[in-house]
């Protein structure tokens, strides 16, 4: 065969300059983290902060910190963007328990510590047994201060989530235009996502390794066609979550005007995604999978927080499609689809 | 990271469009149907795209292409699916018959072939499935016999007896890439040999299987003592199973099928006039659900590309993607089914109208969701792709590959 033909077939001639990795220096910052957080004790850390909440920050914001994660600024580049996306990726596969996607979103201008995005109707977030200043905005890009209530729930049932008092912004932040606004609640959310999928490669992950040990009518799990197509529709509903993760970052990182149909898009897949994998995971570990001893449990029981807030699956919906109207999602026919062919 | 295809795959996306809406008629629904126009408007068209260079411009130069990149393949088979295939069945000429007679033809066959497909003139069918092997492809019994009298160059001959189904347009294909067994000794993969035959040749019949997706495309074909030589085989005699999944790989990234249904959701609220407001808002929810899924598809799509630029896709990849996309063609079926079904039948678009026609839609949407049903079967069944995925999963956690009946089958796995 001539090197044309294997050209033709391979198809590897250039082109195109799509890229839909993040940068391999955000990909190696993400490693560092992921190792640094297992030398803190990786599993244990959510283990120790549902014992005694008020250690959540001690446990987490140091490791970080040493990191470099709080100099990041992801509304000041794309390197740094996707750093922190990396970053939120790697907290969600240990379940690190610290609002590490909201302390990088937290709104320039240094009167906050973190950025929750809230649904005004029940505004809430995952901060019991911290002490940070906290702002929120919502969908519509409405920014607030707000405090956290007191709460008597145990970490164990609440995932640390408690009900938040907003107070409107006074002053210049109060008068930004919706735009910034709505620019935060799409970093928000996305680095949200980003957590919550680095959650599902960890329950993935632990689930694969389980039905290859784990053996019943003399051969292990993974044997049984049955298992093995339950995992496979798990796999497919995280591979298509870490793909539209990428592209509600990029939309932001390069400041496309429907970043927040992106995001909104993203977090509504990732929810639907959340659900269909810990249903699985679960159901392969068998009864082992509620147990304390595994990791799954712990897992499942803090990922409900990102699963639930601000919005769970109807209500993203809604938001999403009442966003889209009549426009659609951007695409090869949507909205910015035949400007960009003229 | 980059998501923008950039401005030569926009440029060749408005053309593309341009060409569609000067040559194709807005009401087309594809070459299969019972009116021959429109077989013959997807001869013209190819004629058409063939000339400007644009049928064939992945395949490298002295094989009538222009060596275009990945994308720019992307962005053809995006906008033709989206406009219902006005390639008409020569796709697959394109696709994967004609890189296909590049990697295993010999130089008499690739002058033979080529041309005509980079042309846009030749239909060719795929004889691959048997009555009674579908998934379990390895295990047909249509059998080429050595035919004693041998070829007039003193080369082997042999008569083949047996019977291929679900041929897509074999009534009007005048080649057949068929599948056939040469030997019965040693693994049933071993066996089997790949004949270019003409569909003219004695001893073939076609009959037309009448379904529900439409004309042309289930056939059945009765092989009846039909004569071929050494200089019809495809590679080597015994050695078709490897071509085979070469096949089944370029064909399961072929059709950007979420193209055609991003198309379709996109038009729903122009389509729909005022009655869009009138939706449900739960319908309007699951529409733009549906959306997210395109998208989401779109880029499982574009990972698979973007892999295959360096050489490294994985099953993980492929199999992922064409479960997803499948799955889309289904379920997206379902939610403009049920948006086109709140219209009313007849009632023109109103004050909101861009340029969508409600008629046009409506039947474009009747068309999807009748040729959806069988986007999970044909090529392979959706449990092919999951039996690969789940394979590659557990294998690259270092355990050995599971050994399930059925996995030596038609999903392109290298078994
Ligand atoms: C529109 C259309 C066009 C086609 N065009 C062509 C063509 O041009 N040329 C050609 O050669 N063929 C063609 N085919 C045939 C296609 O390749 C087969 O339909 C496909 O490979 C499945 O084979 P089958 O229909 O015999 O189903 P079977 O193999 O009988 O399987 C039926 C169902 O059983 C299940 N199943 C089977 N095996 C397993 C297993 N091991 N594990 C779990 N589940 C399993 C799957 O759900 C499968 O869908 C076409 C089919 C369609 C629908």
């Amino acid at each position: 065969m001539t090197a044309a033909a294997v050209d033709a077939v391979t198809g590897l001639a250039a082109g195109g300059g799509v890229v839909l990795d993040l940068s391999d220096e955000a990909a190696e910052f993400g490693r560092t983290a992921q190792r640094a957080l297992e030398t803190a004790g990786g599993d244990e850390l959510a283990q120790a902060a549902e014992r005694e909440p008020a250690r959540r920050a001690e446990l987490v914001a140091p490791v970080l910190d040493e990191l470099g994660a709080w100099d990041l600024d992801p509304r000041g580049s794309a390197d740094e963007l996707e750093a922190a996306a990396a970053l939120c990726r790697a907290a969600g596969w240990w379940a690190a328990p610290y609002p590490v996607a909201q302390r990088l979103a937290r709104p320039a201008g240094g009167d906050a510590d973190a950025l929750f995005v809230v649904a005004p109707a029940a505004p809430a977030a995952p901060v019991g047994g911290l002490d940070l200043r906290l702002a929120a905005v919502t969908l519509d890009g409405r920014r607030y201060a707000a405090t956290a209530r007191e709460s008597d729930v145990p970490a164990r049932r609440s995932a640390f989530v408690v009900g938040l008092d907003l107070a409107p912004l006074a002053g210049a932040a109060a008068d930004a235009d919706a735009a910034g606004g709505q620019a935060d609640a799409a970093l928000g959310l996305v680095l949200g996502c980003w957590t919550l999928l680095g959650l599902l490669d960890r329950a993935m992950t632990l689930t694969r390794t389980y039905i290859l040990e784990r053996e019943q009518f003399g051969q292990p799990l993974a044997r049984f066609q049955g298992v093995q197509f339950q995992l496979t529709d798990a796999e497919v509903e995280r591979a298509g979550v870490a793909e539209l993760a990428g592209y509600a970052l990029w939309s932001i990182e390069s400041g496309q005007a429907e970043a927040l149909d992106d995001a909104l898009a993203l977090r509504l897949a990732a929810v639907e995604a959340a659900e269909t994998v810990f249903r699985i995971t679960h159901q392969l570990h068998g009864a082992m999978g509620f147990c304390d001893e595994t990791t799954l449990s712990w897992l499942s029981r803090y990922s409900q927080p990102l699963r639930r807030l601000p919005l769970g699956r109807s209500a993203t919906q809604d938001a999403l499609a009442s966003r889209l109207g009549r426009r659609g999602l951007a695409g090869i026919f949507g909205p910015n689809a035949m400007a960009a062919t003229k | 990271m980059e998501y923008d295809l950039g401005p030569e795959a926009a440029a060749l996306r408005g053309r593309l469009r341009a060409l569609v809406r000067e040559h194709v008629p807005a009401d087309y629904l594809g070459a299969f149907t019972a009116d021959p126009a429109d077989l013959a408007i997807a001869q013209d068209f190819c004629r058409l795209l063939a000339d400007e260079g644009l049928l064939c411009m992945a395949w490298p130069e002295e094989f009538g292409g222009r060596g275009a990149s990945l994308w720019e393949q992307t962005v053809v088979r995006e906008e033709m699916w989206a406009r219902h295939e006005p390639r008409g069945a020569q796709y697959m000429g394109v696709n994967w018959v004609g890189p296909t007679i590049m990697r295993h033809g010999t130089p008499e066959q690739r002058a033979q072939h080529l041309p005509p497909i980079a042309r846009g003139e030749v239909i060719w069918c795929q004889g691959f499935s048997e009555p009674g092997s579908g998934s379990d492809l390895a295990s047909l019994r249509t059998a080429a016999r050595p035919d004693p009298d041998g070829d007039d160059a003193g080369g082997r001959a042999w008569r083949i007896h047996g019977q291929k189904i679900w041929t897509s347009y074999a009534s009007m294909a005048q080649w057949c890439f068929l599948l056939a067994r040469t030997s019965s000794s040693g693994r049933r993969q071993q066996g089997l040999t790949i004949f270019l035959v003409p569909m003219d040749s004695p001893g073939i019949e076609v009959r037309p299987i009448a379904c529900m997706m439409g004309p042309h495309h289930l056939n059945e074909v009765f092989l009846d003592g039909v004569r071929v030589t050494e200089a019809d085989v495809l590679g080597e005699v015994d050695g078709g199973w490897a071509v085979v999944q070469e096949v089944l790989a370029f064909e399961r990234v072929g059709i950007a099928r979420y193209a055609r249904v991003e198309r379709l959701l996109q038009e729903a609220p122009a389509a729909l006039g005022d009655a869009w407001d009138e939706l449900p808002a739960e319908l309007r929810g699951r529409w733009a659900r549906m959306l997210t899924h395109a998208r989401r598809a779109r880029l499982l799509a574009y990972r698979v590309v973007s892999r295959q630029g360096t050489g490294q896709v994985s099953p993980v990849d492929s199999a992922a993607y064409r479960i997803a996309v499948t799955r889309l063609d289904q379920d997206g079926a379902e939610v403009l089914t049920e948006i086109a079904m709140a219209a009313e039948p007849d009632g023109e678009a109103g004050a909101h109208v861009d340029s969508v026609d409600p008629r046009r839609w409506r039947r474009a949407v009747e068309d999807h969701a009748r040729y959806a049903v069988a986007s999970t079967v044909a090529s392979g069944s959706i449990e092919m792709q999951r039996i690969l995925l789940s394979r590659a999963l557990v294998a690259a956690s270092g355990a050995p590959s599971s050994a399930q009946p059925g996995t030596a089958a038609r999903a392109g796995a290298a078994s």
